[in-house]
């Protein structure tokens, strides 16, 4: 019995990634749907990229984590896409190692994506953590010989050229740390995040006292952004596919019932233990 | 698909590779351990590499060397930078009061930034948010309200090896409580992060690697 116990406790996990593999091929349901075209965040976002003035100038603040990116990658590709497809210009700062993996990544895709090279700026990474935020506030440098009109604006002008801030979370230096020193420190500028679930209970007390004029945060506010973009060409900019549900709800069912069984073998020692007293 | 990859040479091996070593960290739940264990060498050679890199091609060269050579006295404050450097990489030799500096004002300078962003920017205005305001709708002083006890019973929840009577006891715990549900929904929220990852990992290794469900 307790073999049997053990032998399945070590397959669970394989047993588990076979599951999960089986549903990924299995094609989309129809009736599994992660979210309707109603969602707060997404109209609020929405709305804040449509109050923008013509040919917005966004800096992009791009320190996502590898861990986490999986989850939010289909959206930040999205709102990318979105930006370019309403003539924005797109200045990339990372602050993180791994943000800027990230970053150079993404930029390197859009460029394959033959998005216009005139729109892209990469400021690279900022070393000094809060203090290197603090910096971007008085003076953005441009490296690399980049000596383009948007490069030369950016310079010229440093944040006070920038309309929107994007801050594509995840890492230590996410959006709390935008809002904690660049906030303060610039005149009304909206700032707008996408970060993955795992930083919502952070970031909702910035939404809702306003210091974040937008956010996507769950895959539901991903899902409904995703779902009323219409980018017209730029439609390659975006991932071909939309993530698959049935896997993600697969596995969520089965996390639940591991958690169930744990708390039933719980309280059944529990009572064995109390049965047992009594006896005795 | 990532979308990361490209379809060059170069990309075809990198899928592989990715693959390759996608494979190698499933294969530890199987108990293979020493794959693995290789595999998490790899991922600190290559972060350390890159880092380094990042630090000399976007760090020390355009911004301390370059405007040193170009203008040796117009930024005087990347002297006083070098120096710190310099000290920080002499500590085993120089004396304490000496090797201190540069790491007393690196973490000085670090705490400054963040408490005084986490008040200005964090505490003061989430403090006038959560203030229940009259004439605000019924939601927005139940939630400003609700936001306040929860926040007043989780920091007594705090208090430890103090004497206390059965009242602030009592509150304390209910305050632990608190404390351990949103602990318990913050793991949650983690558990769709990491389940979301899983299933990307597997639709890398089905889409791109083995070209499956495109």
């Amino acid at each position: 019995m307790i073999e049997r116990a053990r032998g399945l406790s070590r397959a669970a996990p394989i047993l588990l990634i076979v599951a999960l593999a089986i549903t990924w091929l299995i094609p989309d349901a129809g009736w599994l749907r992660a979210a309707t075209t109603e969602s707060e965040g997404a109209e609020r976002m929405t709305s804040e990229l449509d109050a923008l003035v013509d040919e917005p100038l966004v800096l992009i603040g791009f320190d996502a984590d590898v861990g986490t990116y999986a989850e939010i990658r289909p959206t930040v590709r999205a709102l990318l896409a979105d930006l370019l497809a309403r003539d924005g210009r797109l200045a990339f700062v990372s602050l993180t190692a791994e943000g800027r993996a990230l970053a150079s990544a993404e930029i390197a895709r859009l460029g394959r994506g033959e998005a216009n090279p005139t729109r892209l700026l990469d400021l690279g990474f900022i070393p000094g953590a809060e203090a290197g935020l603090v910096d971007l506030t008085r003076d953005i440098r441009v490296d690399g010989g980049d000596d383009g009109v948007f490069a030369r604006e950016v310079e010229g002008a440093g944040i006070a050229a920038v309309d929107a801030i994007l801050v594509v979370g995840g890492n230590d230096l996410g959006p709390r740390s935008w809002v904690e020193q660049v906030i303060p420190r610039i005149d009304d500028v909206p700032l707008l995040t996408v970060t993955p679930t795992v930083l919502l209970p952070e970031v909702q007390p910035y939404l809702a006292g306003g210091q974040l004029a937008a956010g996507l945060i769950t895959p539901r506010d991903g899902v409904a952004y995703r779902q009323v973009l219409e980018l017209g060409n730029l439609e390659r900019l975006v991932e071909p596919t939309e993530p698959r549900q049935l896997p993600i709800l697969v596995g969520m069912l089965i996390a639940v019932a591991v958690l169930g069984q744990a708390l039933a073998s719980r309280t059944l020692a529990r009572v064995r233990l109390a049965g047992s007293r009594s006896v005795g | 698909m990532s979308g990361f990859f490209g379809t060059g040479m170069a990309d075809t091996v990198g899928i592989w590779i990715a693959a390759i070593v996608t494979l190698i960290v499933l294969g530890a739940l199987l108990g293979e351990r020493r794959l693995f264990g290789w595999s998490q060498h790899l991922l600190a050679g290559l972060a350390t590499g890159f880092l380094a890199l990042i630090a000399l091609i976007e760090v020390i060269g355009p911004r301390l060397l370059q405007p040193l050579v170009v203008d040796p006295t117009g930024r005087p404050e990347l002297w006083a930078g070098v120096a710190l450097v310099a000290a920080a990489a002499g500590a085993p030799w120089l004396p304490r009061q000496l090797s201190a500096i540069p790491a007393s004002v690196a973490i000085g300078a670090l705490a400054a930034f963040a408490l005084s962003g986490a008040v200005i920017g964090t505490l003061l205005p989430q403090i006038d948010a959560s203030i229940v305001r009259a004439g605000g709708s019924v939601a927005t002083m139940v939630a400003g309200a609700s936001a306040a006890v929860v926040t007043v019973l989780v920091l007594i929840g705090f208090l430890h090896g103090r004497p206390r009577g059965r009242v602030v006891s009592s509150v304390a715990g209910a305050g632990r409580w608190l404390l351990i549900g949103g602990l318990g929904g913050w793991l949650g929220f983690l558990i769709v992060s990491r389940l979301i990852l899983l299933v990307d990992r597997i639709g890398f290794l089905a889409g791109d690697w083995l070209g499956l469900g495109r």
